[in-house]
């Protein structure tokens, strides 16, 4: 049997007011894949990613790495699969950049000795530099604190690493800095966004979603060169490949 | 966006800056804890530290204005709670006046000479509750993303309306904005909790924090202490 990375079956997630935000989600990851979540807002990509830690709970079963996630393995889950969140404001809420970095490795238990270490690495990985450990999130640009999440989620090493959104609201600079960091990185990958370029990009795989459900899973290329599935979902086919199209 | 209303002068480095956060918290709350018991006859006392607190403010290098400045906003409170007292006569009241006015004056002195994330250090080092100090740190984190939020708001206001609207109406569109800035904080703070715990976060806040502590601190600690036993032994 093929150890996946990612075994969702049957997963369904409805929220509190009764809105169905997952239905029937099927979805296996292997090691190493990078995959892309596309899809109309609304359609429960954030939703997903949540589940994949299980920040939410619902019906259906997860598998990470060949263990069952339930509440028994919560925090040896949590190790392995990291998020980064669409809003770093979310997502940063200690004082200096160096606290933020170090709450992840501190809950997971890492020998004081070698926290100062793991936080230099992270933010290395991130694309930053060690002298701003001190600076307070509210001094830095939104690309910096977008890279800082990315580090603060890295420092955990995890081997899952899920985004929502990440080069959201970036200037094309950033946008392009942390599309090469992200580019960079080992672990599985799973990308939920609405930038199409950098699925391109960065995935080889793509799963298409809209209204909780899976629509389509396949090869990046062939599934956003697709006029009419892209538009039936709300989505467009990305400039690049309408030019080699036409071209 | 900067924000200039906290921190504003406790990145200088005047002696009293150098200190590490732990010296100052026990020296300014032992002076403040003398103040509170000085008896309200020994009125020399009071001159005495009156006289402390202003060299140490000259030694703080913090403008004067600025010190004044807060002391003006923190006034009427004072005001209010002296006269909540009537029953203590003049001389009662001035003492408290009196009272209330050097420990705020102590009180800007420690928060400006010290970056807040210095002070919750300093609290954490000396053993107050994580659970408390992490409440502070979240309040000080949130404080410039709750301030931009309502200044965003604001601006969308001030962009759909000519003029002023009738008074009542402003209080309706005041009330429904500070409505939705409550929930959205409600909000955020949920997608928070969820980063928490996505960082491994079980219940218990696990803090990394390297101990310096140096003659400097000593000296100062000593002199407050030295001060202190000093002025009430003069009785």
């Amino acid at each position: 049997m093929t150890d996946y990375a990612v075994r969702i079956t049957r997963l369904g997630y409805t929220y509190p007011d009764g809105t169905k935000a997952l239905e029937g989600i099927d979805l296996d990851i292997l090691p190493g894949e990078r995959v892309a979540i596309v899809g109309p807002s609304g359609a429960g990509k954030s939703t997903l990613l949540l589940h994949l830690n299980g920040v939410l709970e619902s019906t259906g079963s997860i598998r990470i790495m060949s263990s069952n996630l339930d509440s028994s393995n919560l925090q040896q889950i949590r190790k392995q699969v990291g998020l980064l969140f669409q809003d770093p404001n979310d997502q940063l809420f200690c004082p200096t950049v160096f606290e933020d970095v170090a709450f992840g490795p501190l809950n997971l238990s890492v020998p004081p000795g070698e926290i100062p270490r793991r936080v230099q690495k992270a933010l290395a990985d991130a694309g930053l530099d060690y002298s701003m450990r001190s600076r307070s999130s509210h001094h830095l640009s939104l690309g910096e604190r977008r890279r800082v999440s990315l580090a603060a989620v890295l420092a955990m090493e995890p081997v899952i690493l899920g985004m929502d959104e990440p080069t959201s609201n970036l200037d094309p600079r950033n946008r392009r800095h942390l599309i090469n960091v992200i580019s960079g990185l080992k672990a599985t990958l799973i990308i939920a966004t609405h930038d199409l370029e950098l699925v391109l990009d960065v995935c080889s795989r793509t799963v298409l979603m809209d209204h909780g459900k899976i629509w389509a899973d396949g090869e990046t290329r062939a599934m956003l060169a697709n006029a009419q599935l892209m538009e039936m979902h709300g989505l467009e086919v990305p400039l690049s490949l309408k030019a080699v199209g036409s071209g | 966006m900067r924000h200039s209303f906290i921190d504003r002068y406790s990145a200088l480095d005047s002696p009293l800056h150098l200190l590490e956060p732990r010296s100052k918290l026990v020296a300014f709350t032992t002076l403040i804890i003398a103040v509170l018991c000085i008896p309200a006859n020994k009125g020399i006392l009071f001159f005495m530290y009156f006289f402390a607190t202003a060299i140490l403010m000259g030694i703080s290098q913090v403008p004067l204005t600025f010190i004044m400045g807060r002391v003006l906003v923190i006034l009427p409170f004072i005001v209010l709670a002296t006269l909540a007292a009537p029953w203590r006569g003049f001389p009662g009241l001035a003492i408290l006046f009196i009272r209330a006015i050097l420990c705020l004056l102590l009180l800007i002195l420690l928060t400006n000479t010290t970056r807040f994330i210095e002070l919750l250090r300093g609290l954490r080092k000396l053993g107050c509750p994580e659970i408390l100090v992490m409440n502070l740190s979240f309040l000080y984190r949130y404080l410039f993303v709750l301030t931009e939020e309502a200044m965003r708001m604001k601006q969308a206001r001030d962009c759909r309306r000519v003029g002023r609207a009738p008074f009542r109406e402003e209080l309706k569109i005041l009330s429904s904005m500070l409505g939705t800035l409550l929930i959205r904080s409600f909000e955020r703070a949920e997608r928070m909790y969820s980063a928490m715990l996505s960082r491994g976060f079980s219940g218990e806040f696990q803090v990394y924090s390297p101990r310096i502590f140096s003659w400097r601190d000593l000296t100062f600690l000593s002199g407050a202490a030295l001060f202190v036993v000093m002025t009430f032994l003069i009785l």
